[in-house]
């Protein structure tokens, strides 16, 4: 077993940069933690879930669908020339990820997506070097491979045959680690906000949860349009045409449903044309919508839609809420 | 992938972020940045997409001169040396004020200060203005005149302490989203909320009082608001005492402006205007928001001062949660006033009247002979275009045929014009009657800086090459100034333009690139230690004493009558920005505001007969627009509301021409106007 | 589940997103905002198509918008499209002329199952542009006589010259393989009509049908389908025997773009058509 410094892992990620697209947890200009490559910031393992959506990775902002000059072939985009590695989810984000991959995979497999992901390597980051020293969950799987953090060095642990090679590439000057300890550590955190979800997913269910309760709810929502773009699990897109002399460039880019022209149809009729009927949709859609079509929540609990609410109703804090205020009403 | 650190191009709220651009100079996105104590994590839905506009194939990429009535492609040699040929013949033959300049809120500080210092130490002129004239020119006079600073007296911080928060003609969750969040927070955590605003903007669904007072009758509220507070002997008689003059005559005026008085001019109930007065005097930390709806009219400066009174009376400035705060529509219209891309003042509001400023300048920018007479403002250039007398203008990144009030006025001045320049980054309906067109780099593709509306000075970046042969803003006004054969108008980078500022510059004294490098630093910061001014006035007014202005109630000049009915209002919406340039050129933004609209009241739809997003006629005694009809009870009966985003229905055809006599601000708030349905 | 088809062309770029471009061969008005396009694959490629189905139609420059197929499968070579010059897109489309070229692809969703409605009764109720879906099933059934029991083509437009589909509603009046009527909600001064004038709503109640052995579909605007279901409800047709066809705004037709959601359905993957028990119940739906 592997157990890298800080250090050990940096030189490990600059003996691949030849073969990798490295997107690793960095710090930017002003300190704020991003995924990029090694020449964008200093490397930045610790410190827990990176602020951005971390599957913008795999389904950026914008991103080209094809060009066609004037009357000549569609070209599609091209795969980029080496495979996306990634380091830095959090077990959530892995979470997250290997449910997007079956979003875009199921029924119609969305090959623009897949260009980024297929051959794509994950390495998730836990244990001790959450935020302020708190511990992250150890995913245990979900990924290619996983540094898990003691305090002091990072233990590799790889999970599949491509997270396999890449350890035999990592130099560690240390070969032991107290895994199952930190494993442990792992299982006994709190499950407090799980069960405050699934909670807020049964009540919404049951219709539990009054129109009046969106409506308040709908009323802090500015519709910045942030819930949807830091959370994983958000995958809605719009597509545009431009055209640059004479060339049509086709471009997909991030959609909310917190806005009012999201589902408003050319004739001005608008089935999701009210705050709160959006603001429903929101948490409807990850805590009961997909329950129902998928057989699972598609929150993970990152907590991103919470840190990048500016009015505090994220999905978090809303399950919060509908749990107090109407899991009593149920057990009458 | 590169992301760089960069200043939102949108409102006044100045939130960083980073622009993500890949390897083809293209930018595909924004990340939020983590640490910025403004935006924190947070961007609202214009700055998301505020990157999207950037590469749109409409951007100007090439100079261009009007040949034969035509627009032709042209070099930059033969377009500045035309721009320069034009403005010498010009001023030879017409002088030196025959020329006008218009600067803009959208251009960097350093951009700012040289089209200011070409306009006087090239061109010898004080005809140079910018946007602000249109939006804050009011609060720019009343709070100079009343505090002895024309700016947001506090930070946007100061909405989390404040215990009440008096927001009055500023739809903040629209216009300066994430200050309107920390309303919504602050309400949340149990600060009160009054809203005066006759729209049911979304602060009033969480205010305790919404005042729904008529159009323009502000002054009319305030003073019995603080008939009030004196009859009832609420007032800070301490502040009052200490660091105001001129009560007695405040005193004196508000004492007929009783409530019962003031519910007749306002439409409101007595016990309202009471109610307001009590929670906003009795309330330990007071604050005062407000934007368009206090400045843009004719008695504009009037309403900014009954503001000051009202929080000087109270003693709520010069300490945090406190102050009397307009919020700066644009990402550096504050800056361009402290740049003094004003037809009266240097930048730091210097005053070009003044021998001594003058001397300073000359020195520092060696010429001779700056003009002394105060020039004309855009809303007056516009007028003396029209007149004949104004023979050339110079536009850089502004948009007057959408943005200044009676759009038929406008053309015809614009027509009357010999030479008229447009730089800008897209083709604006403006360009259409431009003589050169000059592609200009837009905030993505520069360095420079942009000044907050809490006095915020922070960096842009660039992060992409401009498209084409387009050119920075700074670079293009360098080179004319270059071909003008004037020399102390070169620099390397738009660093050292500030290093310039700031040597001129007493309030910027202390400002450099390098100390606004992650974090920007509020003016005043007079020296390279000076940790900047989150609050001013502290403990002593910039002007000493607090200045008590009485002011009158004056009506609107021209109020809705028998012929035209409804009070016609203008502003923007959340999804687009001023003239529309850049965010109906952003698809997500464009898609969720497409068309013109007028919001009308249901009861008067109904009596009308107006259905809901049906296409209706909205005209005044300026002309007649085309727009849709916004059938909705957010909007009070008798008052139709307008934006002037849209070219195809520009609400500015609409609106009248006055001005208020001193900040020269147009009345945009109030115009009478009759709506008819279309066979 | 039908994929766009390929050809050894472009069978290196295969993609979900990529337009396969068609040719438009005929072109005719229908009334003064909508018109009817008829397109030919490549190479003489059928669609293959059902019932009930759409395609997303691409303008390049102007974008992508789904539209329902008008025609029956049962007719070959080439398809039609139904569309009323409602957005940017569409009114795009209207100015194209004969030999154009437009991006298709599909078809997409779910279409109307006619194999379950062998035998049956046929209740097919449209009003506006409801029409244009179905069309292709009124045209299969014409073609396929035999499968289906007694028909009934019922159709609503607002006014006389909003009427689609004018010579085709004439024929299937003529003709005895259905029993139509055409309603117009009411006429403007100065138009010559001497049809029904009313709701659609008002050509339920006299239908001689027998409600065991009917299926109803059922395609229209928003407002019109609670009104109908009520009536066909009162008629003794239950909500499984109904079907019915939602229009949402899409932009990707495959699931992914997520605009068209109801609850936890898409209406490109799980619809257009649906057996109404499935989403009676859920919001938003209709």
């Amino acid at each position: 077993m592997k157990s890298l410094t800080i250090t050990e892992i940096e030189q490990f990620l600059k003996s691949v940069e030849p073969e990798f697209d490295l997107r690793v947890p960095i710090r930017l200009h002003d300190g704020t933690r991003s995924l990029g490559g090694l020449n964008e910031g200093p490397l930045s393992l610790m410190g827990g879930k990176i602020p951005l959506k971390p599957t913008s990775v795999f389904f950026p902002q914008t991103e080209r669908v094809f060009t066609r000059e004037s009357d000549g072939e569609i070209k599609m985009e091209k795969p980029g020339e080496k495979p996306i590695l990634v380091v830095g989810y959090t077990a959530e984000d892995a979470d997250c990820l290997e449910f997007i991959d079956k979003f875009f995979s199921e029924n119609f497999r969305d090959d623009l997506y897949f260009q980024k992901r297929d051959g794509s390597v994950i390495m998730v980051v836990s244990g001790k070097c959450g935020p302020d020293g708190g511990f992250l969950k150890i995913a245990g799987g979900k990924c290619d491979l996983e540094l898990i953090c003691d305090g002091e060095r990072f233990i590799a642990q790889a999970y599949t045959e491509k997270g396999r090679q890449l350890e035999k590439k990592m130099k560690a000057s240390k070969e032991v680690g107290d895994i199952d300890s930190l494993k442990k550590m792992s299982d006994e955190l709190p499950d407090d906000d799980l069960k405050t979800i699934q909670k807020a997913s049964e009540l919404i269910l049951a219709e539990k949860v009054p129109d009046a309760f969106w409506v308040e709810i709908g009323d802090r929502c500015i519709a910045c349009t942030s819930c949807n773009y830091a959370c994983p699990t958000c995958t809605c897109f719009e597509v545009y045409d431009r055209v640059h002399d004479g060339t049509t460039v086709r471009e997909r880019m991030w959609d909310s449903c917190q806005l009012d022209g999201f589902m408003r149809e050319a004739s001005g009729h608008n089935p999701m044309g009210t705050e709160d009927i959006r603001t429903r949709r929101r948490i409807h859609h990850k805590l009961a919508a997909d329950v129902t079509r998928w057989g699972h929540l598609t929150c993970y609990l990152c907590g991103r839609c919470d840190d990048a609410c500016p009015t505090n109703i994220g999905i978090k804090s809303v399950s919060r809420m509908i749990v107090e205020r109407y899991s009593q009403a149920n057990e009458k | 992938m590169k992301k760089t650190l960069t200043t939102c191009p949108y409102c006044g709220t100045g939130c960083m972020y980073y622009l993500v651009s890949d390897e083809n100079n293209k930018i595909t996105g924004i990340e939020p940045t983590a640490n910025h104590p403004v935006s924190k994590n947070w961007v609202c839905v214009k700055g998301w997409n505020s990157f999207h506009f950037v590469n749109h194939p409409d951007r100007l990429k090439v100079p261009q001169i009007r040949k034969n009535g035509k627009m032709e492609q042209a070099t930059w040699n033969e377009a500045l040396d035309h721009v320069i040929a034009r403005l010498r013949e010009i001023r030879d033959k017409y002088g030196n004020d025959s020329i006008m300049f218009f600067s803009s809120a959208k251009t960097t500080n350093e951009e700012n200060y040289l089209m200011m210092k070409l306009a006087r130490a090239v061109f010898k002129t004080n005809n140079v203005d910018h946007c602000a004239r249109l939006c804050h020119a009011s609060t720019v006079v009343g709070l100079a005149t009343t505090f002895g600073s024309g700016a947001m007296t506090n930070s946007i911080s100061c909405v989390d302490e404040a215990d009440l928060i008096f927001v009055t003609g500023s739809n903040t969750t629209e216009q300066h989203p994430l200050i309107g969040t920390r309303i919504l927070n602050a309400v949340q955590k149990g600060a009160k909320l009054i809203v005066a605003d006759n729209r049911k903007i979304r602060l009033a669904r969480h205010a305790v009082l919404h005042l729904k007072h008529k159009n323009g009758t502000d002054v009319a509220l305030a003073n019995a608001m603080m008939n009030v507070i004196i009859g009832e002997g609420l007032e800070d008689k301490e502040f009052v005492a200490n660091r105001t003059e001129n009560y007695e005559n405040l005193k004196k005026t508000v004492e007929k402006y009783t409530p019962e008085y003031a519910a007749e001019i306002t439409g409101l109930k007595p016990e309202e205007i009471i109610e307001a007065a009590r929670m906003f005097a009795k309330a330990k930390k007071a604050m005062i928001i407000y934007s368009m709806g206090i400045t843009q009219h004719s008695h504009g400066v009037d309403n900014v001062k009954s503001m000051a009174n009202l929080v000087m009376l109270t003693g709520n400035l010069g300490k945090p949660g406190t102050g009397v705060n307009p919020l700066r529509g644009q990402n550096n219209v504050q800056g361009a006033c402290d740049m003094g891309a004003l037809p009266n003042v240097y930048s730091g509001y210097q005053k070009v009247t003044e021998e001594n400023i003058r001397a300073r300048f000359e020195k520092a920018w060696g010429v001779e002979n700056l003009p002394s007479n105060v020039g004309y403002t855009v809303t007056t250039a516009i007028n003396a275009a029209a007149e004949g007398k104004l023979k050339a203008i110079y536009i850089m990144g502004e948009n007057p045929m959408m943005s200044d009030p009676d759009q038929n006025h406008v053309r015809e001045a614009l027509e009357k014009l010999e030479f008229l320049v447009v730089q800008d980054i897209f083709p604006t309906p403006t360009a259409k009657f431009a003589h050169v067109v000059l592609p200009a780099s837009s905030y993505a593709e520069k360095d420079g800086t942009f000044t907050s509306t809490e006095r915020r000075v922070q960096r842009v970046r660039k992060a992409i090459d401009p498209p084409g042969q387009s050119r920075s803003d700074w670079e293009i006004l360098c080179d004319v100034a270059e071909r003008m054969g004037y020399k102390q108008m070169k620099y390397k980078n738009p660093g050292e333009i500030m290093d310039e500022i700031a040597s001129v510059t007493p309030i910027y004294g202390g400002i450099s690139f390098d100390r606004i490098d992650q974090l920007g630093l509020q003016w005043p910061c007079p020296d390279k230690n000076h940790p900047g001014t989150p609050v001013l006035h502290v403990g002593k007014f910039t002007r000493g004493l607090g200045l008590f202005c009485a002011v009158e109630y004056k009506p609107s000049m021209e109020l809705p009558d028998k012929e035209y009915p409804f009070c016609l209002s203008t502003g923007r919406c959340y999804f687009h920005f001023h003239t529309g340039t850049m965010t109906r050129r952003s698809r997500i933004l464009d898609r969720e505001e497409r068309f013109p609209f007028v919001e009308i009241n249901t009861s008067d739809a109904k009596n009308l007969g107006i259905r809901n997003r049906e296409y209706i006629m909205v005209a005044t005694r300026r002309g007649e627009v085309k727009a849709m009809a916004r059938v909705t009870d957010g909007i009070v009966p008798g008052v139709i509301f307008m934006t002037f985003h849209f070219e195809e229905g520009p609400a500015n055809l609409l609106t009248i021409n006055a001005l208020d006599p001193e900040a020269k601000i147009p009345e945009y708030k109030v115009c009478a106007a009759k709506v008819r349905k279309i066979s | 589940m039908a994929v766009e088809t390929k050809t050894e062309k472009d069978k290196d770029s295969a993609s979900l997103y990529r337009p396969v471009f068609c040719r438009i061969v005929r072109i005719s008005d229908l009334t003064p905002t909508e018109k009817l396009f008829r397109i030919e694959m490549p190479e003489g490629r059928d669609l293959n198509q059902k019932p009930g189905q759409f395609v997303q139609v691409s303008i390049l420059g102007l974008g992508e918008a789904p539209i329902s197929v008008s025609s029956s499968p049962t007719r070959r070579g080439y398809f039609e499209l139904g569309v009323r010059n409602a957005g940017a897109l569409t009114n795009a489309l209207h100015q194209l002329k004969v030999g154009d070229e437009v991006g298709i692809r599909g078809p997409f969703g779910t279409f109307f199952d006619v194999e379950k409605f062998k035998g049956k009764d046929m209740l097919l109720i449209s009003g506006g542009c409801g029409l244009a879906p179905m069309r292709s099933l009124i045209q299969y059934c014409e073609d396929r006589r035999g499968e289906f029991g007694k028909t009934f083509v019922i159709y609503g437009a607002k006014a006389p010259a909003d009427v689609l589909y004018k010579d085709e509603l004439e024929i299937w009046q003529g003709s005895d393989i259905f029993e139509t009527h055409v309603t117009v909600d009411n006429i403007p001064q100065g138009t010559c009509y001497d049809g029904h004038v009313g709701l659609i709503t008002t050509l339920i109640p006299p239908l001689e049908i027998e409600p065991e052995k009917s299926i109803a579909v059922v395609v229209g605007p928003p407002v019109m389908y609670r009104f109908v279901i009520m009536e066909l409800k009162k008629k003794g047709i239950r909500e499984e025997q109904i079907v019915v066809s939602l229009e949402r705004y899409m932009k990707c037709g495959v699931g992914k773009c997520g605009h068209c959601t109801i609850e936890h359905l898409y209406c490109c993957l799980d619809g257009p058509v649906f057996w109404f028990n499935e989403i009676s119940n859920l919001r938003g739906a209709i």
